[in-house]
C-alpha cells in the first residue's frame, strides 16, 4: 500500500486540561516543601511511629499529638509502591470499578443529615429507608458506577448507624460501594459484613465489595480515627480513599494554586503512612475542594471553582499515577430547581471531561447537607449526554461519508439512505427525560416541566418492584451484626431521640 | 467629639486594627469617657458591619478585620470600663465537643462575638464534657457555646449538657448550640437554649441571651 499521510494525530476523546506539566511539578515540588518544613499534625501515636520509622522527622510532641515532618525521599519511595490502578467490584461480579488514569466513574456521595422526601418534598432527617430506596436508583440507573449513602440513617442508632446504612445500601445495589465509618471498629464490622456478602475473605481479594472513606482535617491535621482507618485498611487490603475537603479561604488559602499544594501535602501523608505501612496499599487520593461563600460561609459545591480545583487536582493524579477521587453532580442549591440543574451539569461534564476516576457526590444539593433523588435521577441523563461528548468525532473514511454525500449530491436528502440507518442509533444520543418533543407534543403530553418528569420517574423507580439481592439467611446474618453493635455502644447513646 | 466617633465608626467598618486603637487612645487622652467611646464609636460601627453584612454588602474576610479592628480598640477601653464598673457585655465559653476535630466554625463565630464585644474563652476542640464544667466552674460564663461538625459527635453536646446539669451549674448558664448537621429543633430536643445556624446568628444569638 502507498502511504502517503504522514505525522497523523488522532484524537480519540475531547481533552480537558487545566494544569500544564510544570505547573504540576511545581504544585508537587511545593507540596513536599510543605511536608518537610511545615509538617503535618498527627494526633494518633502509631501513625507517628510509622512515619518516625520511615525517616520522618518528629517534634512538638503533646498529649495528644505530634507535629510530623517528612522529607521529600519518603515521598519518593512511597510513590514506588503505590498502585496506579485500584479494583472495586460490586456483589454481583458484572460491576466491576476500574480506578486509573483518565477512567471515568460516577457515583452519589454520603451521609447527608437531610433528604428531599420522594413524595412530599419536605426536607427531613435521612432515614434506613432512604437509604435503601437511594441504592435502589443508583442500581436502576445505568450511568453509576458505584454508590455512596445519599443520606445519614438517623432513625438507628447514633453511635452505629454506619452499619445499619451499609446493610440498606447492600439492599437496595449490587454495585461497588465508597463506605463511611464512625470508627476503626465501624470499618471492622462492614468487613464482616462485606466478607458474608461475598463469601469470605478471599473472594474479598478477588474483588474488594467496598472502598473506605477517610477524611483528614485541613490544614494539614491527622486525627487519631484517621490514621487508624488509614493503618487498618492499608493491613487488610482495604482500598480506600485519603480525601481533605480544603476550603478556599478557609482551612486552605484563599488561592486555588495554594489550596491544591496544601491539599496533595495532606494526600500524600496518606500515600507515605499507607505504603509503609504495606507497600501495594490501595489508596485513591482527592477529592473535596471547593471555596467559601464569602457572604455566608457555606461551602460551596456547585461553585465554578469547585469543577475548576476538582479538575486540577485530577491533572496531578494523572502525573502521579494514583488514582482520583473527584467531585461532581452537586450543587448549592435548596430544592431540586434551576440552580441545582445547572450547577451540576457544569461539573458534571467537567469533571468526565477531565477524566476523573471514582467521581462523587451525585445527588447532593443544599451545600451537601441534603440529597435529592431527582437530582440522582435528572444527572443520570447529564452523564449520559457527558459520554456522549467524551465519544467525541472518529474521523475516517467511513465517518466523513464521501461516497455517501457523492451519491445524494448537491439538493439530495440522506433521511432515507443506508449509511444513516446503520448508524444513526450509536452516532446520535437519544434523551430520555429530556425533552426534544415539538411544541404540540409536548402539550398534549401534559406540559410537563422536566423536574416534573424527573419526579414521576423518581415514583417510577421507588414503585417498580425488584427482587430482593439479600436472602433471609443472608439478611438476618448481617442484621445480627448490627445489633451486636448497638449492643456494645448502648450506653453512649442519649436519653432523648436526638432526630425524633 | 462627635467627629472622633465618627471617625471611629469609619474605622471599624474599614477594618483598621492600626487606626482604631490609635484613635481610641487619642480620644483617650482628650479626655473623653471610655463608655462613649464605645457606645457613640466602636459599637455604631460595628453594627453597621453587622447590617451590612447580612445585607450581603460586606464579606466575611472584611466583617473579620472589623472585628480585628473592634477588639483592639476594645482592649484599651476594657480596664477603664471595669474600674468604672461599667457592666462589660458578657463572658462566653466557646469549644467544639468531643471526638470532633473541626475548629474554623468555632473559631468564626468567637471572633464574631469578639467582635460584638464580648470576651470569649477559647477551649479549641475535642473538648469532653468533664472539660466544659470544669471550665465553667473556673471562668464562670453567661453563655456556653458548643460546635459540632458531625452526627456522631452531635451526641456530646447533650452529654455536655447533661454533665452541666449533673454538677448543678444549668441554671447559671445560657447554652448555645451551632455546626453543620444541626438543626433547631436538635437544639430544643438536647435542652440548649438556642441554635445558630452560622457564625453571624450564633453571635447575635448570644447577645440576644445576654440582654
Amino acid at each position: 500500500m502507498q502511504v502517503h499521510k504522514t505525522n497523523y494525530q488522532v484524537n480519540a476523546t475531547p481533552r480537558l486540561q487545566v494544569l500544564s506539566e510544570d505547573e504540576i511539578e511545581a504544585i508537587y515540588y511545593a507540596a513536599l516543601r510543605v511536608l518537610y518544613e511545615t509538617g503535618v499534625r498527627v494526633y494518633d501515636k502509631e501513625g507517628v511511629n510509622v512515619a518516625h520509622s520511615g525517616g520522618a522527622i518528629v517534634e512538638d510532641t503533646t498529649d495528644d499529638s505530634s507535629l510530623v515532618k517528612i522529607p521529600h525521599y519518603m515521598v519518593e519511595k512511597a510513590r514506588k509502591t503505590v498502585p496506579s490502578k485500584v479494583v472495586i467490584t460490586g456483589p454481583d461480579r458484572r460491576y466491576r470499578m476500574e480506578l486509573f488514569k483518565n477512567n471515568i466513574n460516577y457515583g452519589g456521595g454520603s451521609d447527608t443529615p437531610f433528604t428531599l422526601d420522594p413524595y412530599t418534598g419536605e426536607r427531613r432527617r435521612a432515614t434506613y429507608k432512604d437509604v435503601k430506596n437511594f441504592a435502589r436508583i443508583a442500581q436502576a440507573l445505568p450511568n453509576y458506577d458505584f454508590h455512596m449513602s445519599l443520606g445519614i440513617t438517623q432513625d438507628t442508632a447514633v453511635g452505629t448507624y454506619d452499619r445499619w446504612q451499609y446493610l440498606a445500601m447492600l439492599e437496595g445495589t449490587s454495585k461497588p460501594i465508597n463506605i463511611t465509618a464512625v470508627d476503626l471498629e465501624g470499618v471492622r464490622d462492614q468487613l464482616e459484613m462485606a466478607y458474608i456478602r461475598v463469601g469470605g475473605k478471599e473472594e474479598w481479594k478477588k474483588g474488594p465489595l467496598f472502598s473506605l472513606y477517610i477524611e483528614p482535617v485541613s490544614p494539614l491535621s491527622h486525627s487519631e480515627e484517621v490514621v487508624q482507618k488509614l493503618i487498618f485498611a492499608s493491613d487488610n487490603d482495604i482500598p480506600f480513599v485519603y480525601t481533605p475537603c480544603p476550603l478556599a479561604g478557609g482551612t486552605a488559602p484563599t488561592t486555588l494554586a495554594g489550596l491544591l499544594v496544601q491539599s496533595l501535602a495532606e494526600s500524600l501523608f496518606g500515600i507515605v503512612i499507607s505504603q509503609l505501612r504495606k507497600p501495594g496499599a490501595q489508596i485513591i487520593i482527592g477529592g473535596l475542594m471547593s471555596n467559601m461563600d464569602m457572604r455566608t460561609t457555606i461551602y460551596c459545591y456547585g461553585s465554578p471553582e469547585m469543577a475548576l480545583l476538582s479538575a486540577g487536582y485530577t491533572d496531578i493524579t494523572k502525573w502521579l499515577r494514583v488514582p482520583e477521587y473527584e467531585t461532581a453532580g452537586c450543587s448549592d442549591a435548596k430544592i431540586f430547581d434551576e440552580q441545582a440543574g445547572m450547577e451540576s451539569a457544569i461539573n458534571i461534564a467537567t469533571a468526565g471531561l477531565v477524566g476523573g476516576n471514582m467521581i462523587h457526590d451525585v445527588g447532593y444539593l443544599d451545600s451537601g447537607l441534603t440529597s435529592s433523588p431527582e437530582l440522582m435521577v435528572s444527572s443520570n441523563e447529564v452523564i449520559g449526554m457527558t459520554k456522549r461528548i467524551l465519544r467525541g468525532i472518529p474521523v475516517n473514511d467511513d465517518t466523513m461519508a464521501l461516497d455517501v454525500m457523492a451519491e445524494v449530491g448537491p439538493g439530495g436528502q440522506y433521511l432515507d439512505h443506508e449509511h444513516t440507518f446503520n448508524r444513526f442509533k450509536t452516532e446520535i444520543w437519544q434523551p430520555d427525560l429530556i425533552s426534544h418533543q415539538n411544541y404540540e407534543n409536548w402539550t398534549a403530553s401534559g406540559s410537563k416541566r422536566f423536574n416534573e418528569r424527573v419526579h414521576e420517574r423518581v415514583i417510577e423507580i421507588l414503585e417498580t418492584e425488584t427482587e430482593p439481592l439479600l436472602d433471609d439467611a443472608m439478611y438476618k446474618e448481617l442484621h445480627r451484626i448490627c445489633e451486636l453493635a448497638d449492643a456494645r455502644h448502648k450506653d453512649e447513646e442519649l436519653d432523648v431521640n436526638m432526630f425524633a | 467629639m462627635s467627629e472622633i466617633f465618627e471617625q471611629l465608626a469609619t474605622f471599624i467598618i474599614e477594618g483598621d486594627d492600626e487606626k482604631t486603637p490609635e484613635l481610641v487612645q487619642k480620644a483617650l487622652d482628650e479626655g473623653l469617657n471610655a463608655k462613649d467611646i464605645l457606645d457613640n464609636g466602636l459599637i455604631i460601627g460595628m453594627n453597621e458591619v453587622g447590617v451590612r453584612f447580612k445585607d450581603g454588602s460586606m464579606y466575611m474576610p472584611e466583617v473579620l478585620m472589623s472585628a480585628k479592628a473592634m477588639h483592639d480598640g476594645q482592649e484599651l477601653l476594657r480596664p477603664l470600663l471595669a474600674a468604672a464598673k461599667v457592666k462589660q457585655s458578657g463572658k462566653i465559653l466557646m469549644g467544639t465537643v468531643k471526638g470532633d476535630l473541626h475548629d474554623i466554625g468555632k473559631n468564626l463565630v468567637s471572633m464574631m462575638m469578639e467582635g460584638q464585644g464580648m470576651e470569649v474563652i477559647n477551649l479549641g476542640f475535642n473538648v469532653d464534657p468533664e472539660k466544659f464544667v470544669a471550665a465553667i466552674k473556673e471562668h464562670k460564663p453567661d453563655v456556653v457555646g458548643m460546635s459540632s461538625m458531625l452526627t456522631t459527635t452531635m451526641r456530646f453536646m447533650g452529654h455536655t449538657i447533661k454533665a452541666i446539669e449533673e454538677a448543678g451549674l444549668r441554671d447559671s448558664v445560657k447554652v448555645i448550640v451551632g455546626g453543620a448537621p444541626l438543626d433547631a429543633a436538635f437544639g430544643q430536643r438536647i435542652g440548649a437554649d438556642g441554635y445558630g445556624y452560622n457564625a453571624g446568628d450564633g453571635a447575635e444569638l448570644a447577645k440576644r441571651l445576654l440582654a
